[in-house]
């Protein structure tokens, strides 16, 4: 599985998401706001997944903000700190 | 609950005041110093008391559950009590800013339990409520060497100012806007992991409906929100329960209340957080028993009518 369909998996189920399929997420859907409608306190929940699911820290606001903008950026977010 | 909703829209913190009634006290400071400002103060507030229908609706909301079997001339005087309070620790909070921090004596129980805290390397969440004056709290963090970030809004029409810009010093603390992106929650988690200290109010509402939840808080249900316990819960950071109280005319004390621990949580259901946040709401409430005038919160908590709450023993 790859890091797009692990997330939207991490997300429905951490989340609890209900009546959300990983199939619905797009992954250049924003996630807060009006696309999946995530809030702030999904937020934090997300940010506890990352480092959970990928063992990846998203240690403040510079680097939170751009990588959580759709499930795309924050692959390419994980991906990247992986390499490092 | 619309009605509280339409309630939480329509309030805000904006000063009552106008910048030029702000500006004779700040004068009156300068001087006579602090007991000048108290006496102008005396008939100011009995002005508003008397004149200004907003300003006794406001402290009403509180005033009708603490003291729920007072009514008619008891209720204006117990109203006139705590906005006398309250306009004292507006005058003292300039007051620190004008003439200095040595113009008051400030005590603190529980220096060495925030040290421990500290020393956790978790972070530490300050949470304090709309009691006492938080700002000389603010102002007395130094000795724990960690810079401090406060969650708070600064409205457009709050001409009120706080005491570093009395001062002329910069802000001592790091302000993070709730109106923020995501609320401000990445920057505070960001500032926990670095082990700083983030302050919130535990009474102020500020977030969606879907971060709140509702208490037991003098006899009636309240509604507080719970993202800083969600957040507690995420990074291992330990809730220190802070409150402060005017215990003088030139003293204040600060009180380690209680150390809230929130474990993981999975999810962001409000049940799952509600038993730490009425944990919080049990220390206001005594707070608030022990200290009638020196709760400032005048923002209507309560989402059920007055005729469905339970009265409160204490009347004193």
């Amino acid at each position: 599985m790859d890091i797009k369909e692990k997330l939207k998996q991490g997300l429905i189920e951490e989340l609890n998401l209900e009546d959300v399929t990983p199939d619905e997420i797009g992954d250049d859907d924003p996630l807060f706001g009006d696309g999946l409608g995530l809030d702030s306190l999904d937020a934090v929940e997300l940010v506890v997944v990352i480092q959970k699911h990928f063992g990846v820290e998203i240690k403040d606001m510079e680097e939170g903000r751009p990588a959580l903008q759709s499930i795309s950026t924050l692959a390419a977010f994980i991906k990247e700190k992986q390499q490092e | 609950m619309q009605k509280q909703s339409e309630e939480k829209n329509s309030w805000s913190s904006r000063s009552i005041g106008s910048d030029w009634q702000h500006q004779v006290f700040y004068l009156a400071i300068k001087l006579g110093g602090r007991r000048a400002a108290y006496f102008m103060l005396y008939f100011v507030v009995a002005y508003y008391v008397l004149c200004r229908p907003l300003a006794r609706e406001r402290a009403s909301h509180y005033l009708s559950r603490r003291f729920p079997r007072r009514y008619g001339l008891k209720r204006l005087w117990h109203c006139y009590l705590l906005i006398l309070e309250f306009g004292k620790v507006l005058v003292d909070r300039a007051v620190v800013g004008i003439l200095g921090p040595e113009s008051f004596h400030v005590s603190l129980d529980g220096r060495e339990e925030l040290l421990k805290l500290r020393d956790e390397n978790h972070g530490m969440i300050l949470m304090t409520a709309h009691v006492g004056c938080w700002q000389v709290a603010m102002s007395v963090l130094e000795f724990l060497q960690r810079p401090v970030n406060m969650l708070m809004r600064h409205e457009d029409g709050d001409v009120d100012r706080h005491y570093y810009e009395h001062a002329g010093i910069p802000c001592p603390y790091q302000t993070i806007d709730p109106a923020g992106y995501l609320g401000g929650t990445l920057e505070m988690m960001g500032a926990l992991k670095q082990g700083q200290i983030v302050s919130v109010m535990g009474d102020r509402l500020l977030g969606s409906d879907k971060s709140n939840t509702q208490v037991d808080f003098l006899g009636g249900q309240a509604t507080v929100p719970f993202s800083a316990y969600k957040i507690a819960s995420a990074t291992g950071a330990p809730i220190v329960v802070f409150f402060t109280r005017k215990d003088g005319p030139k003293s204040y004390h600060l009180q380690l209340t209680k150390v809230i621990r929130v474990p993981q949580i999975k999810g962001r259901s409000a049940e799952a957080f509600n038993p730490f946040a009425q944990e919080f709401a049990e220390a206001l409430e005594e707070f608030s028993r022990r200290n009638p005038y020196q709760f400032y919160n005048f923002h209507n908590m309560w989402s059920r009518p007055q005729s469905q709450t339970k009265p409160t023993d204490e009347e004193s």
